[in-house]
């Protein structure tokens, strides 16, 4: 559009005014983006879940164990079409401080089903061979430094597992090929450690592959009836279902995440509204030139809310692409032994940039109103 | 100065739109401020409520939290005989045995499992932890399947309401009274008797004992004795100094967030500052050119100017601890990170938060208002009487 | 017909309860072609009467036609569109838009028609050539001296061929030679061009120039004068 120049040449005016709204819409559109990253890597698992997996564990909470019996109990019920098991075995690698999740798992059976680990078929084997073995995820490797062949010692974190160390050698290094599977995970041989520890025989969750994913909730009945009025009571729901309570028990993080979001927002809408207020006051002999050449008190309304549409835009670009370049980078990877998956991904990125124009639109309403209501001849009499 | 200030008051009345959004600005920031922290000060507390100085929490050596501990039913009865540990009136020793394991409960708000931490006791448990006081009910009789809740608990979690039936360790057990304990940790809590956890929840033995010493001072000897005898494996600690521990990774998380977020919204705010003090200079150009010409220095109109943004800032400060007070008291709960289970605690606004957060906006205000008081100062005088 | 026909004109202010007039009844006729001048103390209702010309303001009472168009009784929007076709308004303090270059000030209240870029271009060219500052089109008014200014400002006023130009002040803010290519121009305008002037003025040298003059007191006619 032919007012497209003056729009931009607009902004021109007070070059600082200009750039200092544009870095307070960029803070704005990159909090924005941290915070949705963050909200986005804790619902990632939940959304990549699937909805063909079954997950059981004892109904009492899930720190307890059930018998490796419930396994094969497990495998015979109808509309089941394959198990494995996992215990979690919360060692601790050098210091608790370096938090990860090492996972004792059935290694055949949990590979074959869970084909979001992706390993070569060598590494696969090696470790499948390898008894004291362990598959490491790429996120870890770039943590430590690790490589394939390296000894790894896990101090027992849980007094199930009794007080001696457990040496580990990597075998192969995994990527995950979703969000429900996370890349800093460390899975090792069930048989290898349950043998090792303090108690035998127990498993932490099983999981049940279905025949049909319409099935779900009455196979999970079915599943938790051949247990009931045990001593070992079980629980079982969909993968997604699972994964769902575990981020709701960090409490409601998307009222918190989503209140401190707004206020963000609001903010910036103060600081860049009164910026917008300030440029249009300083120009009233201009606006009533125009008005007096002819411009509709619309045309300056429009005009205005652009100026504020055009410098917001830049500032939520500049802002979502520094999210981009922090939050994706390696510093922040550290954070991932918690959160999975945690990254601005390119639809945040234009969202954000999204954002910083609804912002612009939002603050320039008011002066944009003030600017097209003046009265011309008031506005030329102030000068002279 | 008198004339000063009193100028600029009246200066920013005149500008009072411009003056009330950047003063609005520095609000929002200081009550996101203030309410974010007062979540990192609420859950510690709430941690920090839990601990006596008069009392000693005993796990085995190594172990960072009591659900990662294990101590041997015998080694009770020797660490009930040491003689740091008090006696109550009927001459029992005062120490709790205990087991902390989590259960699964719905919570009310959302219906998804949460866990909920189970404490096994032993009998004299309510007479270690002294601040336990029941509002409805009475105590679980020792040796039956009874249990007590804390407040927090029953508000948070279905099912426990006084009288109500609660199945779990394939056997059900009876709500015989709820407790409060002064917003400590316990108060989320669910107890009963050890001895009947135990087999419950097929453990072996206790993860802790809870003891009151005789006196605080006593710590170090009972620390020596228990380490001199080799039957006991295990190392004290002072309650506080414990669940302060328990709390740090939890508070540290939530106060880097919570610095993370103030820090970068200042800035915007500080942005929002520096343009009203740029106009507010340029407007009154003409003005600092009088002033000057009649002989106030330099350094006078840089004091004034700063002073004005300061006194902008404080007034936007105010108003965002004004802001953030309703949270003060809301309830609410997390995962503690250290012992795996959920803990409610309430926001908490200490007078000191209040005043930071009231230091905080007046360093946004002087950040702000420094480089245009600079410039206001340093207006060539015959230019500034010439402009319009 | 006369191309500005003004009858029984009264324009007042309200100050809280109290009207104060400025224009008192007020009947003018301005033939086509024109150049009048209108002179006038201060707060005798000049600029007033110039602003009613121009439709930036309203009488409180009384008549207002220009042409065919009888401008007191158009709306907002049709008297903007109207201002847009047909006035040309020149102001005391030239009043160019700092950040918009010579031509872009010029170009301004083209971008109100439908005309193409080009189109717009070839206009601007021919009216700052007319001015003689067609070299200076990239310019910013911070580079061009007053007198410049304000004959940027007079083709951007011509710029969309309007039957009428109101000037006020036109010479005001220059300095005696700048004054005197200014007044050139707009006889030039008046003359070559057939361009009908209004100009509010305290300048004798710049009343000269017209050719006709009306004085104002205390919001009323005092005399007519035509300039031999």
């Amino acid at each position: 559009m032919k007012f497209i120049n003056l729009v931009l040449k607009s902004a021109r005016r007070s070059k600082r005014r200009t750039a200092l709204t544009v870095l307070s819409v960029a803070i704005a559109v990159f909090l924005f983006s941290a915070l949705r990253a963050v909200l986005d890597g804790f619902n990632a698992a939940t959304e990549a879940s699937s909805s063909t997996r079954l997950v059981t564990i004892r109904s009492t909470s899930m720190i307890f164990n059930m018998p490796t019996s419930h396994v094969d109990t497990i495998r015979s019920v109808p509309g089941v079409q394959d198990v494995t098991y996992a215990n979690w075995f919360g060692g601790i690698y050098k210091d608790p401080k370096n938090f990860f999740a090492n996972i004792a798992i059935e290694p055949e059976s949990y590979l074959r089903m869970y084909p979001e680990i992706i390993v070569s078929p060598e590494e696969k084997q090696a470790f499948l061979e390898d008894r004291t073995g362990c598959l490491v995820g790429s996120g870890l490797v770039k943590r430590y430094d690790w490589h394939v062949g390296d000894k790894i010692v896990l101090k027992p974190g849980i007094p199930y597992y009794g007080t001696q160390d457990y040496p580990f050698t990597i075998r192969g290094i995994y990527k995950s090929g979703s969000s429900a599977v996370d890349d800093q995970t460390m899975w090792f041989h069930w048989k290898y450690v349950d043998e090792r520890g303090a108690v035998h025989g127990q498993v932490g969750w099983v999981v049940a592959l279905l025949n049909n994913p319409d099935a779900a909730t009455r196979v999970s009945q079915l599943i938790d009836e051949k247990f009931a009025n045990s001593p070992n009571e079980t629980k079982t729901d969909t993968e997604k279902q699972f994964q769902a309570s575990f981020a709701s028990m960090l409490g409601n993080l998307n009222l918190l995440l989503g209140s401190v979001a707004l206020a963000v927002v609001i903010t910036t809408l103060f600081v860049a509204g009164n910026t917008m207020a300030m440029s249009v006051r300083e120009r009233t002999t201009e606006i009533a030139v125009m008005r007096t050449l002819g411009f509709q008190a619309v045309t300056i309304f429009l005009l205005v809310v652009g100026e504020g549409i055009v410098v917001s835009i830049v500032g939520g670009a500049l802002g979502a692409f520094v999210a981009r370049l922090i939050v994706n980078g390696e510093f922040l990877q550290a954070a991932g032994g918690f959160i999975p998956q945690f990254g601005v991904n390119n639809w945040n990125a234009v969202t954000g940039v999204g954002l910083g124009a609804v912002i612009g639109l939002l603050a320039a309403l008011i002066p944009a109103t003030m600017a097209s209501r003046l009265k011309i001849v008031d506005a030329l009499r102030r000068v002279a | 100065m008198g004339l000063i200030a009193n100028y600029n008051l009246r200066s920013m009345i005149v500008r009072k739109g411009t003056a009330a959004m950047t003063a609005m600005g520095i609000a929002m920031v200081v009550a996101v401020f203030v309410m974010t922290l007062a979540i990192a000060q609420g859950f510690r507390s709430t941690l920090v409520a839990s601990g006596s100085p008069e009392n000693a929490i005993i796990l085995r050596k190594g172990s960072t939290s009591e659900n990662l501990s294990a101590v041997l039913k015998n080694q009770l009865p020797i660490i009930e005989s040491l003689p740091q540990i008090a006696h109550g009136p009927d001459g029992r020793p005062l120490a709790s045995a205990e087991l902390l394991v989590i259960i699964s409960l719905p919570r009310v708000t959302d219906n998804q499992p949460a866990n909920v931490p189970l404490r096994g006791v032993g009998p004299k448990a309510y007479e270690v932890r002294s601040t336990l006081k029941f509002v409805e009910g009475r105590r679980f009789t020792p040796g039956t399947r009874e249990i007590n809740v804390g407040q927090q608990a029953l508000t948070r979690f279905k099912g426990l309401a006084l009288g109500s039936d609660v199945k779990f360790g394939s056997a059900t057990w009876k709500v015989a009274g709820i407790f409060t304990a002064e917003d400590a940790s316990f108060e989320s809590e669910i107890w009963g008797d050890v001895d009947l956890m135990m087999p419950a929840f097929q453990r072996g033995g206790y993860q802790s004992v809870t003891a009151k010493m005789t006196d605080p001072s006593v710590f170090e000897s009972l620390d020596a004795a228990i380490a001199a005898d080799p039957r006991l494996d295990l190392k004290p600690q002072r309650e506080p100094e414990y669940y302060a521990d328990q709390s740090a990774t939890t508070t540290t998380l939530i106060r880097v967030f919570a610095t993370f977020v103030t820090v970068i919204l200042s800035i915007g705010a500080v942005f929002g500052a520096m343009n009203t003090m740029y106009a507010a200079v340029a407007y009154r150009t003409r003005e600092i050119g009088t002033l000057r010409a009649l002989g106030f220095s330099r350094l006078r109109i840089v004091t004034a100017f700063l002073a004005e943004s300061v006194a902008l800032a404080l007034v936007g400060g105010a108003i965002g601890c004004v802001l953030a007070l309703p949270v003060h008291g809301l309830s609410t709960g997390t995962m503690n990170m250290a012992s795996f289970s959920e803990l409610a605690f309430k926001f908490r606004i200490t007078p000191g938060l209040l005043l930071g957060g009231l230091l905080f906006s007046a360093l946004m205000g002087a950040v702000g208002g420094l480089l245009p008081a600079i410039r206001a100062a340093r207006i060539p005088v015959a230019r500034a009487l010439r402009e319009i | 017909m006369a191309l500005i026909e003004l009858r029984d004109v009264t324009k007042s202010y309200r100050r809280d309860a109290i009207e104060i007039p400025v224009l008192d009844r007020v009947s003018i006729s301005v033939p086509e072609g024109d150049f009048l001048g209108l002179m006038g103390p201060s707060g005798s209702g000049k600029s007033t009467l110039l602003n009613l010309l121009a439709g930036i303001d309203r009488p409180s009472r009384g008549s207002v036609r220009i042409g065919d168009t009888e401008i007191s009784s158009l709306s907002e929007r049709a008297l903007a569109a109207w201002r847009a076709r047909n006035i040309g308004f020149i102001f005391q303090l030239y009043n160019l838009i700092p950040v918009l270059t010579a031509f872009e000030n010029v170009e301004l209240p083209l971008l109100l028609t439908s005309l193409s870029k080009k189109q717009r271009r070839d206009h601007v060219m021919t009216a700052l050539n007319i001015v003689g500052l067609g070299d200076r089109a990239q310019h910013y008014p911070r580079q061009l001296s007053g007198g410049q200014e304000q004959r940027v400002a007079i083709a951007r006023a011509i710029v969309t061929d309007p039957k009428l130009l109101l000037a006020d002040e036109p010479t005001g803010d220059l300095d005696a030679k700048s004054a005197g290519e200014v007044l050139t121009l707009l006889q030039r305008l008046n003359q070559e061009y057939k361009k009908t002037i209004v100009m509010v003025t305290h300048d004798p040298h710049a009343a000269e120039r017209a050719s006709h003059l009306l004085h104002l007191e205390k919001g009323t006619l005092v005399e007519q004068v035509k300039v031999g």
